[in-house]
């Protein structure tokens, strides 16, 4: 590039640029995307790619690998683990997701009602959970839910119940874990809905009002259509980061009792941390990436051109 | 009558934000004044249970880090302590492998977010101005990177870490993270919006694309590198699963603040006062972070009106 411009020069083409090169911030342009780019192939590229590659592979650290074709992919599709696995995270998603957009609409109605300060405040306090780690969360919710005197069964003793071994029983360790989970993922889908309330009209609310519309009327038939974009966004982005969960988990329950808090990505990361060939874990992975991807990718596309209308 | 007052108390006092009048009426109109009372209390409870739900915890954890080691988890439930013991906060303090831990998480986020701040705004520079050979295919390449989970790469990216001989060294902290197409996207969207006569007057006194980039779009940056720089500063602080994959000698000098708090966790379950004040003196670095900049975060999540 660089000798064909010189060349260029050379030849005499006039100064002023009569024949302008196609791209003229090459060089310039190349030096500042490089670090990203080489970083993102190094990092992010290869070992997507390579992902696919080991899938195909009986791969381990300690042996030469052979190739097996689609025998891992077969082995993850036939395993009742993987798909109970699946089914856990689904259940995990149906508890959290909707909790999560109905508080998160409900606050973001109020906020809207509130005073300047009041509605400070309140962005704040829901936000604050949010930049909590998921290891404190687990920490702090594994003492509330303590068998033995925690604060959950501290409330309930005193409302007349009996004790419950929250994250120690399988039936309601799932329920258990998703707790912290709304509490940490409650503070950006809440500022997000109510960034799209801000922007609807005013004069839509004023003119309902004199047709009479009580508030139910005015969410259903006005709110609720004019944000299904912000609402359908929410909705994926969380159910995409929830499906997605293994943290609060791992460090709360290791995926126990009984593989009742097993999620999809927790099985993945046990298998990996623990089995001698990573074929099976990176098969799962690849197969939950081909889902995920292309839902948040049309997701994104959806919400770029909203972007673009809006300007 | 007695609604009057509280009326006043949701009017927009001296705001000039427009939702603040919405407020009066969206609520009110349809009900009678009473109605009108009870809106009102019914709002202030929703707030107030909001704000417990959400601060809750932190509270109770920041103040059991005050307790007795047996007087965390009591029956009947206190959340005050019987008497005011600062020696958890002092002893934790105390131990060299919680403020080295401290310091590392601390020290590996600065440089972290500073990292991601310049690998990312020159390349969203170069995608918002530049006109190069391949743009779109490379813009569409980085934007793609967006789309894979971090469980998809995980297992490969330990693998080429591994290869690179990265293991239990600082840079396998820093490195393999700090480009990422979100960020990159973030920061390209608010360039764009800076108008380009600024650009041409320096492009025609004779000034380099590097030159506009370190005089004029940096400093101009703020809003953006505020979000961006936070959110890479949180990334770290809050990371658990890469640092356990790849610092693996123990005791390791670059063990991390959330390592330290999930190891002391399992090992020394019962000392929970400790772990408590431990893990408030671990959450404050970000909380306050946060609150310094939550209006720069706010604004960046696309919040108008209110504030």
């Amino acid at each position: 590039m660089r000798t064909k411009t010189a060349t260029a020069a050379r030849a005499g083409a006039s100064p002023s640029g009569r024949r302008r090169p196609k791209h003229k911030d090459n060089r310039i342009a190349f030096a500042m995307i490089a670090p990203a780019v080489i970083l993102l192939s190094i990092f992010v590229v290869w070992p997507l790619v390579y992902a696919w590659v080991v899938s195909f592979y009986q791969w381990s650290f300690y042996e030469s690998s052979v190739f097996v074709g689609l025998r891992n992919f077969r082995i993850v599709l036939e395993d009742p683990v993987f798909w109970a696995s699946i089914g856990r995270g689904l259940t995990f998603s149906a508890i959290t997701v909707p909790a999560i957009l109905l508080i998160a609409f409900a606050f973001a109605n109020l906020v809207k009602t509130m005073s300047a300060r009041m509605a400070g405040v309140l962005k704040v306090s829901i936000y604050i959970p949010s930049v909590i780690s998921f290891v404190i969360a687990s920490i702090v919710f594994v003492l509330i839910f303590e068998y033995r005197q925690g604060l959950l069964n501290f409330l309930i003793s005193s409302f007349g119940g009996s004790d419950v071994a929250w994250i120690g029983s399988a039936r309601t360790a799932l329920l258990a874990i998703s707790v912290p989970a709304i509490w940490i993922g409650l503070g950006l889908a809440s500022l997000i809905m109510l960034a799209g309330l801000l922007d609807i009209p005013e004069s839509y609310y004023e003119a309902a009002e004199m047709e009479g519309a009580n508030w139910f009327q005015r969410t259903f038939f006005i709110t609720i259509p004019l944000m299904k974009n912000i609402l359908l966004y929410v909705l994926v982005t969380t159910f995409v980061a929830t499906i997605q969960q293994y943290e609060l988990p791992l460090v709360m329950t290791q995926g126990g009792p009984t593989q009742s808090t097993l999620l999809p990505n927790l099985l993945i990361f046990q298998k990996f941390t623990n089995d001698l060939y990573l074929g099976y874990p990176i098969a799962a992975a690849l197969l939950l990436f081909l889902v995920l991807g292309a839902i948040s990718a049309v997701i994104f596309k959806l919400i770029n051109s909203e972007k673009a209308v809006d300007g | 009558m007695a609604a009057l007052p509280t009326q006043q108390i949701t009017a927009p006092d001296g705001g000039p934000t427009e939702p603040a009048p919405l407020a009066k009426r969206s609520w009110y109109r349809s009900s009678s004044r009473s109605g009108g009372a009870v809106s009102f209390v019914f709002r202030f409870l929703l707030a107030a249970i909001i704000i417990m739900a959400a601060l809750f915890p932190l509270a109770w954890m920041a103040i059991s880090g005050f307790k007795a080691r047996n007087e965390v988890v009591t029956s009947p439930f206190q959340f005050f302590p019987d008497v005011w013991m600062p020696q958890n906060y002092t002893e934790i303090l105390a131990d060299p492998s919680f403020t080295r831990a401290l310091a590392v998480s601390f020290a590996g986020a600065v440089a972290f977010a500073t990292l991601t701040l310049a690998v990312n705004s020159m390349a969203a520079y170069a995608f918002a101005r530049l006109d190069f050979a391949f743009k779109n295919v490379l813009w569409v390449a980085v934007l793609s990177t967006m789309f894979i989970p971090q469980m998809a790469i995980l297992i490969t990216s330990y693998i080429v870490v591994t290869r690179m001989g990265m293991l239990n060294t600082f840079w396998v902290l820093l490195v393999p993270g700090a480009a990422a197409g979100i960020h990159t996207f973030f920061i390209r969207q608010f360039y764009l919006g800076i108008p380009s006569s600024l650009e041409e007057a320096a492009l025609l006194d004779g000034a380099g694309r590097w030159r506009i980039f370190t005089l004029i779009f940096l400093p101009m940056s703020k809003p953006v590198f505020v979000v961006v720089g936070i959110t890479s500063f949180l990334v770290f602080w809050n990371a658990y699963v890469w640092p356990v994959l790849t610092i693996t000698e123990p005791d390791s000098p670059l063990t991390q603040i959330q390592q330290y708090l999930a190891t002391f966790r399992s090992e020394r379950r019962v000392e929970y006062g400790l772990l408590l004040a431990g893990s408030t003196m671990a959450a404050m670095p970000v909380i306050v972070l946060f609150l310094i900049f939550q209006r720069y975060i706010i604004s960046g999540i696309r919040i108008s009106g209110i504030k």
